[in-house]
């Protein structure tokens, strides 16, 4: 796990983000419990509190739960709930992308015309 | 957030001429690094002294761990590092070992050697009265991780430390909470807020003798936002922001986070503040030092 600490964004959200990529592409399966929270803060020579609440973000969004003295362990990942996740990522990629087609006043058309040949590109 | 308390401070007062310590509620988290940062006078090291049992002649409560332990475990229980030395001054680190193995059930001589290792401290035989300040820091901290202890009460241990060894001290407090797994506090006092921020969990700020912000740096975080704005808001600015500070070019403070509204229409930059920033702007309330 690669944390930067002058960013701009927050240690706890880059922690919640790299958890939220291993749970989502399935590295971090069903049942597996995170790492302990003083742990993770060790290892990532962080202090205890961003540690805990980079977890509980992930808890907030539904993929992990908490348990009483044992720790944080992954959710079952329902499909539905997989697939919106990756909408709004890529919702949110789409969106800069537009914005950097503004700036340079290029075209909606010639956007347009740009994402279907990369995607044609891709297959 | 749920958390336990290690230490549990209630009105607790002593009376210097001239110099009050009033700290009529303050609880600090079990599991957690807590650092204590205030201005000089302001009240850290009293507070430390009454805690660590070098101070009796103080009114009101304290408990520590849950309660239930008798003073003699509980001093078994905690660790205490001064800002000054404690060792007799012709002491080498010999006879550290000895009076740790004397004074305290749990000192483990085999630790101890382990720890002056670590800590590069390579001359046994040399008194305590000819070593730097930094060395004789890394000596009582040697002597203090070789107990096993639940809280450790440290009085400015990183100031007389180098880069190098701060770094090492903020591992050696971040080993010692996760082998807790809960259990094990640390209370410091500091004034280099940003090399230790990396370990500070929770942060009390005192000034003129009592506490004047406490919380959890994450929630502290969210609490206040570093606000900068241009010179032409600056009027407008100074009534609204904490710890404000202007320019001829613009000015900046902290906005506490319910009232952000306030600087709707006004040509701001927001940004999440380092503990240090926060430090910083809540003792300029009260402090009497003068801004350039």
């Amino acid at each position: 796990m690669k944390i930067m600490q002058n960013s701009g964004v927050p240690i706890y959200q880059q922690i919640a983000e790299q958890f939220k990529t291993d749970i989502l592409n399935g590295k971090m399966k069903q049942g597996e419990y995170l790492p302990s929270i003083r742990g993770l803060a060790k290892e990532l020579r962080i202090s205890v509190i961003t540690t805990m609440k980079a977890y509980e973000e992930l808890e907030k969004q539904g993929l992990v739960t908490a348990v009483q003295g044992k720790g944080y362990y992954v959710n079952a990942q329902d499909s539905e709930m997989l697939r919106e996740q990756h909408m709004r990522k890529m919702e949110e990629f789409l969106m800069s992308a537009i914005a950097a087609a503004r700036v340079a006043g290029i075209t909606d058309k010639e956007l347009l015309e740009t994402l279907k040949v990369l995607c044609a590109a891709e297959e | 957030m749920e958390t336990k308390t290690v230490i549990d401070i209630k009105n607790v007062k002593k009376k210097f001429k001239g110099f009050e310590l009033s700290i009529p509620d303050l609880q600090i988290p079990q599991g957690f690094a807590t650092a204590l940062i205030g201005e000089n006078g302001a009240g850290k090291s009293t507070l430390l002294n009454i805690l660590a049992g070098i101070r009796l002649d103080y009114k009101g409560e304290l408990r520590f761990f849950d309660g239930t332990a008798s003073d003699e475990e509980v001093r078994e229980r905690i660790g205490y590092t001064a800002s000054s030395l404690y060792f007799l001054p012709h002491w080498d680190a010999e006879a550290i070992a000895e009076a740790g193995e004397v004074l305290y059930e749990s000192f483990s001589k085999e630790e101890f050697w382990k720890l002056c290792e670590d800590m590069a401290i390579t001359d046994r035989k040399k008194p305590i009265k000819k070593l730097s300040d930094g060395m004789k820091m890394k000596m009582m901290l040697a002597a203090t991780f070789a107990r096993k202890t639940d809280l450790l009460v440290l009085d400015e241990p990183a100031s007389p430390l180098d880069p190098l060894m701060r770094d090492k001290l903020c591992e050696m407090i971040r080993s010692y909470i996760e082998e807790g797994e809960g259990k094990k506090s640390v209370f410091f006092s500091t004034h280099n807020v940003a090399d230790m921020e990396s370990v500070t969990d929770y942060a009390v700020i005192m000034e003129k003798g009592t506490v004047v912000e406490c919380g959890f740096v994450e929630e502290l975080k969210e609490k206040y936002i570093l606000v900068k704005g241009e010179a032409a808001d600056a009027k407008r600015l100074k009534e609204l922001l904490v710890g404000f500070r202007e320019s001829a070019y613009g000015c900046e403070g902290l906005c506490l986070a319910e009232h952000l509204d306030h600087l709707a229409g006004m040509d701001v930059v927001k940004e999440t503040p380092t503990l240090s920033q926060i430090c910083v702007a809540v003792m300029r309330q009260y402090s009497l030092l003068k801004s350039a």
